[in-house]
Order: C-alpha cells, then sequence, then structure tokens
C-alpha cells in the first residue's frame, strides 16, 4: 500500500448525487463502512457518505453489518458532519420475510435514514410504491453495465443505479445520457471472473441454509429473548445473491484444473484483479459520474481510511483543476482474497 | 407441436424446448422430439457464426423451424455492454419482423430497449434475469413477460410460490449443463498460442475446470454445471405441480445430444402426462452416456446445484456433494 500523504484543507465544493444539493462537477465520494470505528475513520478520511449494512438484511459473510443501536448512532454521527448516511438491504427475502423488513422501515424513516441500497427489482418497486419518500439506489448485484440498464432503473423508481469499475469514462459518457437517475460507479473493487450478479458457482458446490441474525429493535434486550418468528428468516450461505460474498466460499480464489476431455492442459485459478480507478477520478467526473464508491465493508479501520483519503485527495484535485499526484490506491494482496 | 396434443391422461399438452446458436447446428439437428427452438448464444459476440450477430442467418433460422412446425424463439446476450446495444436494438427488429414467436431476454436493459421498439414480440425471462421474487416477476409482467426462467438457484418451492402470483408459466431446465455464470472476459483466449487454436474455435472444445470431485464447464465467457442437471425421475412432479414449459439446455452440445437426450424426454413426458411414472433402463443409459461428469438436479430441491435427488445416484455414478468447504 502506498504511503498516504497528509490531507490537505478540505475543499468544501457543492456535489452532485447527493439530494438537495445543487447539481455541479464534483462527485460525491462514497465509502463502505462496516463498524462504527470504520464510519468514524471514513468520515475523518473525507468520505461525503457512507454505506453501511443493516445486520440481517445485507449481504453477510466477510462484510460487517451494524447493528440497530449501531446504525442509529452512526447516523447520528454522520448527520453531525453534514454527511450522508446510506443503508444497504441487499438480500432477497422471501414473502413472509419481506414482510418483517418492511416493518423495519418506518423506523428508519422516523430517524431521517431515507437513502436504501436494494438488490432486487421486486423489492425496489415495492418499496417505492409503499414508501415513495425512499431514496432507493439498485446495488451493484443488480448488474447494469449499459445506459439501457441504468434507463430501465430509472423507471422501476430507482432514484441511483451502481456501476462496476469495469466500466470505462467512455462507457459512462454514453450512460449518463440517461438523465435523471444518479449513476454511481464502484471505482475501487475486486473484479472476479463472473459478473457480480451473475454468479452461482459457489452454491453449485454448496449451499447451506443458516438462520438470519434477528435484527434488535430499539430497547430489545437481545436475540435470545425474541421468540421464533421474530427471526427474519434464512440467508443460503453460498448463494451470492442471497447469503452473501465473503460467505461464498471463494471457490473462484482456489485452482482448478483445466481439462479438454480426459486430458489435463492447465492448472489456473480464475481470473481477477483489484480495480483502482483512481488515476482515472477526472475522466470519470468528466463523464458525469455522480458517486464514486469504494468497495469494502469488510475493511478494518485502519486500511479504510487510507482507501478514502486517497480518493478524497484525487477528488479534490480534480475539483480545483490541479493536476492530482494520487499515485494509485492499493490495498494488500491478501485483502483482494479475504474479503470485498 | 405434438406436445400440445399427445396424452390422453391427467395432463394434455407440454412444450419441450432446447438452445442452437447458430445456422449450421441447427441443419445438423434432428428436432423431432422438440417443439421448440430459442436461438443464439448468450454468452459471447464472437461465438462462431452466432445468430444474434448473422442476422441473415438468424431469419434463416427462424424460416427452418417455421417451415418444421417448430415454435421460433430467440435468446438474447446475457449480460450487453454499451457498444453491444446497437446491434442488439437490430436483432430484435429482425426477430419481430421475422416470424420469431418469442424474444428470452436475461439483461433488463435489453428488456426495455425490447418493450420500446418491439413491444408485440412476446418476451421469455431468462435464466440471468434474476427473477428470485413474486414481486420481481410482477415488475417483469408490466414489461410485456409471457414467461420466466426463474433463477436457477431457486428450489420448486419457491418457483411454486412466484408462480402462484404472477400468473405465467414457468419454463423450467430439464436436462443439461445449468448456466453458472457469465463474464465480460474469455479467459481461453490465454490460450491461443499455447494450444495453436484461434478464437472462435477455442470455446468448441469440451472444456471442464476440475477440483476434487467438483467440476464445471467452460464455454469461454460462460461457466456451466459439470454435471448434467437431469429431473427425468422427477417429471410427473414437474406436471403435477403444473408445470408445461421444459427445457434441454444443449448449446454446448453436438448433435447426438441433442437428439438422444430430446427423444428421451419427449417419450418420458409423454408417459408422465399419460399419468405414468416409470423410467425405461434405456434412457438411464442414454442419458448416462452423453453425461460426461455425472448428473445432479440443479437447485431445485434446496440443496446444494451439483447434488442428486432421487433413486439412481449411484447407478449414474452422480454421489452427492461431498462438502470439503464445510469440514
Amino acid at each position: 500500500m502506498r504511503s498516504i500523504r497528509p490531507v490537505a484543507p478540505v475543499r468544501t465544493p457543492r456535489r452532485k448525487g447527493s439530494p438537495g444539493r445543487g447539481v455541479t462537477d464534483v462527485p460525491t465520494l462514497l465509502s463502505p463502512a462496516g463498524s462504527p470505528e470504520a464510519v468514524r475513520a471514513a468520515l475523518v478520511a473525507g468520505a461525503d457518505a457512507v454505506y453501511v449494512g443493516l445486520k440481517g438484511w445485507s449481504r453477510g459473510g466477510a462484510r460487517g453489518e451494524l447493528g440497530w443501536d449501531e446504525l442509529v448512532e452512526a447516523h447520528r454521527e454522520i448527520a453531525a458532519a453534514g454527511k450522508e448516511l446510506r443503508v444497504a438491504l441487499n438480500t432477497i427475502p422471501k414473502p413472509a420475510e419481506r414482510a418483517r423488513l418492511f416493518q423495519q422501515i418506518p423506523a428508519l424513516l422516523d430517524r431521517g435514514i431515507r437513502d436504501l441500497i436494494v438488490n432486487d427489482i421486486g423489492i425496489l418497486a415495492a418499496l417505492k410504491r409503499r414508501f415513495p419518500e425512499l431514496r432507493l439506489t439498485a446495488s451493484i448485484g443488480c448488474g447494469a453495465l449499459t445506459a439501457a440498464d441504468a434507463a430501465f432503473f430509472r423507471d422501476l423508481g430507482a432514484d441511483a443505479v451502481v456501476l462496476p469499475g469495469t466500466v470505462s469514462p467512455a462507457e459512462m459518457r454514453e450512460i449518463r445520457r440517461i438523465r435523471d437517475i444518479s449513476i454511481e460507479i464502484m471505482v475501487h473493487m475486486v473484479e472476479e471472473f463472473v459478473l457480480l450478479g451473475k454468479c452461482w458457482m459457489p452454491s453449485y458446490v454448496n449451499l447451506k441454509p443458516s438462520r438470519l441474525p434477528a435484527v434488535l429493535p430499539p430497547g430489545a434486550a437481545d436475540e435470545a429473548d425474541l421468540p421464533d418468528d421474530a427471526h427474519p428468516g434464512i440467508r443460503q450461505t453460498g448463494s451470492m445473491k442471497r447469503g452473501g460474498v465473503g460467505a461464498c466460499y471463494r471457490i473462484c480464489q482456489e485452482p482448478w484444473e483445466l481439462f479438454d476431455g480426459g486430458r489435463r492442459l492447465d492448472t489456473r485459478f480464475f481470473p481477477s484483479r483489484q480495480i483502482s480507478r483512481i488515476s482515472e477520478v477526472r475522466a470519470f467526473a468528466d463523464a458525469g459520474a455522480d458517486v464514486l464508491k469504494l468497495q469494502g465493508r469488510s475493511l478494518s479501520p485502519e486500511l479504510l481510511a487510507p482507501l478514502v483519503r486517497s480518493y478524497r485527495e484525487a477528488i479534490d484535485a480534480r475539483a480545483v483543476r490541479t493536476i492530482p499526484d494520487v499515485g494509485s490506491a492499493e490495498l494488500p494482496a491478501a485483502w483482494t482474497v479475504v474479503g470485498r | 407441436m405434438r406436445g400440445r396434443n399427445e396424452g390422453r391422461g391427467a395432463v394434455s399438452s407440454f412444450e419441450l424446448n432446447t438452445t442452437i446458436a447458430n445456422l449450421k447446428d441447427l441443419r445438423e439437428s434432428d428436432l423431432t422430439d422438440y417443439d421448440g427452438v430459442y436461438l443464439g448464444d448468450i454468452y459471447c459476440r464472437l461465438y462462431e457464426a452466432n445468430f444474434l450477430e448473422q442476422l441473415d442467418d438468424l431469419r434463416e433460422g427462424l424460416r427452418i423451424l417455421r417451415d418444421q412446425g417448430k415454435r421460433a424463439y430467440v435468446t438474447t446476450y446475457a449480460a450487453p455492454r454499451n457498444d453491444f446495444l446497437p446491434k442488439v436494438q437490430r436483432m430484435l427488429e429482425a426477430a419481430a419482423t421475422s416470424g420469431a414467436e418469442a424474444v428470452e431476454i436475461h439483461n433488463l436493459g435489453v428488456l426495455k430497449m425490447a418493450h420500446d421498439a418491439v413491444p408485440e414480440l412476446p418476451v421469455h425471462i431468462g435464466g440471468f434475469a434474476n427473477v428470485y421474487t413474486a414481486a420481481g416477476a410482477e415488475v417483469l409482467r408490466g414489461y410485456g413477460a409471457v414467461r420466466f426462467t426463474p433463477n436457477y438457484e431457486l428450489s420448486l418451492e419457491e418457483i411454486r410460490e412466484i408462480a402462484a402470483v404472477c400468473d405465467a408459466p414457468m419454463e423450467l431446465l430439464v436436462h443439461g449443463k445449468m448456466p453458472l455464470g457469465v463474464s465480460d472476459y474469455c479467459f481461453l483466449l490465454e490460450y491461443e498460442e499455447k494450444w495453436g487454436t484461434k478464437c472462435p474455435d477455442l470455446c468448441q472444445k469440451e472444456l471442464f475446470l476440475k477440483q476434487g470431485d467438483w467440476a464445471m464447464k467452460s464455454v469461454g465467457k460462460g461457466i456451466l454445471s459439470g454435471k448434467d442437471v437431469c429431473m427425468l425421475e422427477h417429471l410427473p412432479r414437474l406436471l403435477s405441480e403444473g408445470h408445461r414449459h421444459f427445457r434441454i439446455e444443449a448449446l454446448s452440445e453436438g448433435p447426438a445430444y441433442r437428439r438422444e437426450v430430446g427423444a428421451v424426454y419427449r417419450a418420458a413426458l409423454r408417459r408422465a402426462a399419460g399419468g405414468e411414472g416409470d423410467v425405461d433402463e434405456g434412457w438411464w443409459e442414454t442419458l448416462r452416456r452423453h453425461a460426461r461428469i455425472g448428473l445432479c438436479n440443479g437447485f431445485y430441491f434446496g440443496k446444494s446445484g451439483m447434488d442428486y435427488s432421487g433413486i439412481r445416484p449411484e447407478a449414474m455414478g452422480s454421489l452427492p456433494t461431498i462438502s470439503r468447504l464445510e469440514s
């Protein structure tokens, strides 16, 4: 990982991709956080917005999730800093589980939390219909890659859609022609061989249903005190869409033998790489990206802070039209294997 | 459609379909036992003479199917990029004007394009469209979807819940290699020089990725199950649960596979539709001969996709998954 220079005084250009703010050409920097400590680290490092998973309703595994009380406290801290909180509710619950999920929404809205990230078109449409005040993002797991995809999600009622960092600035420029939806791009992520949202290799070799952790409403004692029907449902561990990255056994990270008929040709890994498009921050901003998103709810505060700070510097350098000296934003190689 | 007039028992009709990628394969295939065919390779624009790129071939393929009295469907790319879209648009228009009865769509952007450009063309939703919930299926109904292949990860119980709500038929993979993933990148290109084989011939090889008792098939940008999904002995259940549309996934297979496996399922469906559930020993032998790695049930019974539930796994050499990951 490259050394991190001290942060320059933070300029405060207006951002886009942020409701209620003027639209300018400065993209929002959206940081992950998997713990209360990571939330604080992201804020100090210069994130404009932070996304977290709500325990039991976000794809789990190596990713961190916040319990209800932690979420409320994170929201308080983020709002006090003048920043934004987004909550990932990106499992795909069954009907009965969905009803319980929807019961949580008024409590979120009561606390001023209205930015949610979802992973299923049915859930997205139902949430928008029932809670029109929500601001909904179609998760990267929805698989959007094109202008046509962005138009679909806009028509469905999404306020934002997340594209993978494999999308180029030139493609972004084409996609940005779709108006009335915020375009986010995951500029820092692990690209695996199979596209996000289009992989069920892990569950092919091992699918293991397990009970989701309960979401404790404010004031509840602990999970053991809840009746059985209060538990939100089953996490399909091994399923990328329903169980979660990090709980997918990472079979693509293991060596495979390649055979042609009965003849072994090679032993190889599936292609995989860490994408860091920090040197193209200016190109993405010029192409119209509203939000630059970083992957990594499983990151420790110690790893997260320099990553966020690097992108903060790149965005700010771009905003004042200086020549950025951003180098590359890197993480230890092991991180790309153990979590995203 | 043969299936519609067959079976005088409890079930009076069914539809058995398959997939063919190019005109050469279509011309070489005996489609006697199929009711319909989806034309096109969903994984790669460079697949040899892909119907989705060769629009004159697509028109000819649709004509051939119509002349044979088959239902002529066209499929579409699972994960198109922005630069695909103009060609996708032309392909949709060609399908609509050349007699396609429906277009199978795996991508939501393409769904919107079809809805806007060719609203008269019925839409079948493919497995990569990620229909996991009835709510999702209902959304897609609003875009002209009249049939669904739910995500392959769903169990029969979950599929039943969707079917009960969305009031549209499900099309189920009953045999063949189940799609497991799609990529932007073809790693087989790394071997062009080493193997002395160029694209698009690379993915015509029979390539399997193996790790212990796990196996998957590579078709370049696509990953398929190594084992063949086999629902032969479960056809009576599928019919009793109201399913009538079935698919033999033979995109990466040869004409013999398509013909012989199709014949087994035509006969088995006819028998099951007549209220009988017996499975001929010869049918098993045919399926075993064509299954390089073995048989599985996919996710239909809520288990790992490579598991097999039923009376025949040992006979087929398809041992249930040994979960090394859990040890």
